[in-house]
């Protein structure tokens, strides 16, 4: 099977082959606009040509900032940012991800939380008169996460 | 109905040795022989000529056979000089069945020639069983009137009254707008040619209309005057009853309040008025009075009054100053009626409003045009003369972007192309690059498309001339509040560059979609319309301009948006197929028609819901029901009714429920083979001559495949279907045209349906459902046919011998 035809058998993949390469989704993106680095019309060509190496262990996949102006105004209704988490799912599956989403897992893993407790917060919300945030149940959030699966990622990242 | 005793005569043709060769003759003729109600049998080489066909008329004539059975090659040639001499010889000739033994038989079962020749006397055995309980059809006439009504007064419509005309069929047309030329005459100039919209071909010959001061340039010549041509403007289709060839319809015709008998044209009217409205013709680029003309150019050249804005009698400074008193206020509408023979729709195709796409900001800024608008300030006639301007300030546009697919291509919107925008859009750049040279012109595309005669000549020169082109579709067009100005903001996805396009001016190239009313019209008259919203067409192929009802023809944009030589050219089509329909002033059919028992019929509606052809009404009886009532004249014998009814009150005469099933016994009497019998019922159309080019091509499959022909796989019923297992088959296959190609439009379509319901009723029965299949082909899939009937073999080889529980 050819690399769009897998891309197209994943959630949010589906509307791939569509594309004609008018380049809507380009000029509407935000990120596109300021870096070389990403453009979803070519991300899109990419897919369809089975570029799959260049896609999957590339940076581009994951530049997009999930704003959905280009999935809103593509004439062929290409579900451009889901594709491209379709994507980032096969390769996430790889183990090819950036190094920021494992140390979100751990963090999340260890702490309940994605961004610490810092002094600075607890300082801020003193002067707020909010409460100091109290460590969440780690426990719990860790058994939804093994239900989710989540905790692969973990073990990917310990692989790479 | 009361038949004659039967007396078959059976004609078996050699077919030159070829079917001889392999099939065993004296056993055949003796097996045929011995049938009951055979009462001749004759072998010979070519019955389809001379000695031959004598034959069969000496045995019609002198041997008193009323049936005839025969056994030819080459059915194409063969077929109907025999019943052409059974007819001659004074034999309905409905009374004749036909077979084919050489590409049905000897040939895919050379291999096999014994088996072949006991399947040789089940094919002989069904068509004998099935000729004696033939009956007599006849021919039947119908009267039709040389008329014909043209709905819209467009390109295609004035190319269709005029051709039609020019026939000397009496042509009527009429036009929802006070003057003639639609669309096209908007446009101003078409590709390729660069030539005047509305210009078509002149009258031929006609003595009245060129004159020494008459002319071919359809602008100046006496159109109006041509005879036979009945123009009606301001006018609007109100109802249409009857049948093809006889229809009455009843036009309602708005007062103009101008009469066009006194009019001169002199203009005071519209000096004087004191109305101004916005000039939607002109793309409201400019202003028009409450009596007006659309242009110089229109045709009829006699003013209208707009009654949605005009002041009457608290103003009538028109009627006061008209010099020849033209003007008359009073007018009321008036119904005229009329009777015709045929109708052509020409209602022609108009442009999406692109106000929906929103980043676009069409109506929000002034100088974001469409196409149609830049051509009327392109026209020498238009709101400024020929200069091309910035709406919003009236200074000369000097950049200009156009953007294509505007709502074409867009699954948001029109996902189809509307298939002239490019060159649209080429025209009118080369045009103002070619008045203007120093314009700065850019086109952005997906993909240019320019696939007509000379059309990439076009591309070709805008590429010369220097207008740019960009490979992107915009996303958005902004305006700087400040200056005005608009920015096109594209990627070139050549470049993968991102371009913010400065303009002055920015051009739509907005999807084609049907005209307004289309919806309307359609139920009027009971036409389909496609899921993009146009008028169906029966099949652009086989029947171009054609719909499903007869006497009903579309020209022009209506079916799809087109170019004006398209346009023509379609409009070409329907004169001709209205002009061969009502020429002879009566049509002449075979009564191979689908009859009611009345008896049975009532208070349901399967039938005229399903009838391809319009061809079935619902008529109320005396007792509160009602029954359904099958024109003669529309019905074109397919059956699809028959295999709808759920009370089996529809019969076609000439594959009654007998006829067929006496057929399919005589198939499955004889196996003579190891195999499992196999029953494939095939349409007469595609299915049947998939069987016949497999023959013909010498593709081998088993002699247990027995072929049955049926008008249309149509016509069968549930019940049929599970009777051919009774009958002896251990398997079944229906084989009909492809789904969307089927020649009776839903045939194959609806039986698809019907075959999956009989599967399911198998399951139930304990029966694998796996022995009843549904194939589509085609005439050239004589390989698929081979291919499916020998699957077919091997899988009941496999599922064993049916076992039929129960009673019969």
């Amino acid at each position: 099977m050819g690399f769009s035809d897998t891309v197209t058998r994943q959630l949010g993949g589906e509307t791939l082959t569509l594309c004609y390469q008018c380049g809507t989704c380009a000029s509407s993106c935000p990120v596109a606009k300021i870096t070389p680095r990403f453009n979803p019309r070519e991300v899109i060509k990419l897919s369809l040509l089975g570029a799959q190496d260049e896609i999957l262990s590339g940076d581009a996949i994951w530049l997009c900032c999930s704003c959905y102006n280009c999935q809103e105004r593509c004439p062929q209704k290409v579900e451009i940012a889901d594709v491209i988490y379709a994507l980032r799912n096969m390769a996430f599956e790889k183990g090819d991800f950036p190094n920021i989403y494992s140390e979100f897992m751990s963090a999340l893993m260890n702490d309940g939380r994605i961004v610490n407790i810092s002094q600075f917060v607890q300082n801020k919300r003193e002067g707020l008169g909010l409460p100091h945030l109290q460590p969440a149940g780690v426990e719990g959030l860790r058994k939804i996460l093994s239900a989710t699966k989540f905790n692969k990622l973990q073990k990917q990242e310990k692989s790479q | 109905m009361k038949m004659d005793q039967p007396k078959v005569g059976v004609f078996l043709s050699d077919g030159g040795n070829e079917v001889s060769r392999i099939l065993d003759f004296d056993t055949l003729t003796s097996y045929v022989k011995d049938v009951s109600d055979v009462t001749f049998v004759a072998k010979g080489t070519k019955f389809w000529e001379g000695n031959g066909l004598q034959t069969i008329a000496n045995a019609i004539k002198e041997k008193k056979i009323n049936r005839v059975v025969v056994a030819e090659t080459l059915p194409k040639l063969s077929e109907v000089k025999i019943a052409q001499a059974v007819e001659n010889a004074g034999l309905n000739p409905y009374l004749m069945e036909f077979l084919d033994l050489k590409d049905h038989c000897a040939w895919p079962h050379q291999d096999t020639p014994t088996e072949a020749t006991e399947k040789a006397k089940a094919m002989l055995r069904g068509a004998i069983e099935r000729a004696k309980l033939l009956e007599p059809l006849e021919k039947l006439e119908f009267s039709t009137l040389k008329s014909v009504l043209i709905i819209g007064g467009g390109l295609a419509g004035m190319q269709a009254a005029l051709n039609l005309a020019d026939m000397g069929i009496e042509a009527h047309l009429v036009e929802k707008e006070p003057f003639l030329g639609g669309l096209a005459a908007r446009a101003g100039r078409f590709f390729p040619t660069d030539d005047c919209a509305i210009c078509i071909q002149a009258p031929a010959s006609d003595v009245k209309t060129i004159t020494h001061t008459s002319r071919k340039c359809v602008y100046r010549s006496g159109f109006s005057e041509i005879p036979n041509l009945n123009i009606l403007n301001n006018s609007k289709v109100i109802s249409v009853e009857g049948e093809p060839g006889n229809y009455k319809v009843t036009v309602e015709k708005k007062p103009r309040y101008v009469n066009d008998r006194k009019c001169t044209g002199c203009d005071q009217c519209t000096t004087i008025c004191p109305v101004e409205v916005p000039d939607d013709y002109q793309a409201k680029l400019q202003t028009r009075k409450a009596i007006y003309m659309n242009t110089p150019s229109v045709h009829p050249p006699i003013y209208a009054i707009d009654d949605s804005v005009c002041k009457f009698y608290d103003c009538k400074k028109c009627v006061e100053i008209c010099p020849t008193n033209a003007i008359e206020l009073d007018q009321k509408p008036e119904q005229i009626t009329l009777n015709v023979g045929g109708i052509v729709v020409a209602t022609g195709f108009q442009e999406l409003d692109p106000s929906i796409i929103k980043e676009y900001h069409y109506n929000d800024y002034p100088d974001v045009l469409t196409n149609l608008e830049l051509a009327r300030m392109i026209d020498g006639f238009g709101p400024t003369g020929g200069v091309i301007i910035r709406p919003s300030n009236g200074n000369p546009a000097k950049k200009i972007v156009f953007i294509q697919c505007v709502g074409s291509r867009d699954r948001r919107y029109k996902p189809y192309c509307s298939s002239i925008c490019c060159m649209v859009s080429l025209k009118h750049a080369t045009a103002i690059k070619t008045a203007y040279p120093d314009a700065d012109i850019s086109i952005c595309y997906i993909d240019i498309r320019t696939t007509g005669r000379e059309h990439e000549y076009y591309y070709e020169k805008a590429r010369e001339m220097g207008i740019k082109f960009v490979k992107g579709r915009p996303t958005e067009i902004s305006r700087n509040p400040e200056t005005g100005k608009l920015v096109v903001d594209v990627e070139d996805a050549l470049l993968s560059r991102f371009l913010e396009l400065d303009a002055d001016l920015v051009v739509l190239a907005p999807a084609m979609v049907p005209a307004e009313g289309t919806q309307e019209l359609s139920e009027l008259l009971g036409l389909e319309l496609e899921k993009d919203g146009f008028f169906k067409e029966y099949n652009a192929k086989l029947r171009p301009t054609e719909t499903k009802l007869k006497g009903i023809y579309i020209a022009g944009g209506a079916t799809f948006p087109k170019d004006a030589p398209t346009t023509s050219l379609h409009s070409h089509s329907a004169s001709l197929k209205a002009a061969k329909y009502l020429n002879a002033g009566k049509i002449i059919k075979d009564q191979r028609t689908a009859v009611i028992d009345e008896d049975y019929c009532g208070d349901c509606e399967f039938c005229p819901v399903t009838c391809p052809y319009g061809a079935i009404n619902l008529l109320p009886t005396t007792e509160d029901h009602v029954v359904a009532r099958i024109s003669e004249l529309q019905c074109e014998g397919c059956g699809v009714c028959v295999g709808t009814c759920p009370l089996n009150a529809i019969e076609l005469r000439h594959s009654r429920p007998n006829q067929m099933s006496a057929q399919m016994k005589g198939l499955l009497s004889v196996n003579g083979s190891s195999k499992p019998l196999v029953l494939a019922i095939c349409c007469a159309e595609c299915g049947h001559t998939a069987v016949d080019s497999s023959g013909m091509a010498r593709m081998k499959y088993p002699a247990n495949v027995r072929i049955m022909k049926v008008p249309c796989t149509g016509i069968l019923q549930v019940h049929q279907l599970l009777e051919a297992f009774k009958a002896g088959a251990q398997g079944l296959m229906v084989v009909g045209c492809k789904s969307d190609g089927c020649h009776y439009e839903v045939g194959s379509q609806i039986t698809a349906k019907k075959v999956e319901l009989a599967r399911t009723l198998l399951k139930e029965y304990g029966i694998a459902p796996d022995r009843l299949e549904m194939h589509n082909m085609v005439y050239i899939e004589g390989d698929k046919f081979a291919e499916a009937a020998q699957m077919m073999t091997k899988k009941m080889e496999k599922l064993g011998p049916l076992e039929l529980k129960g009673g019969s």
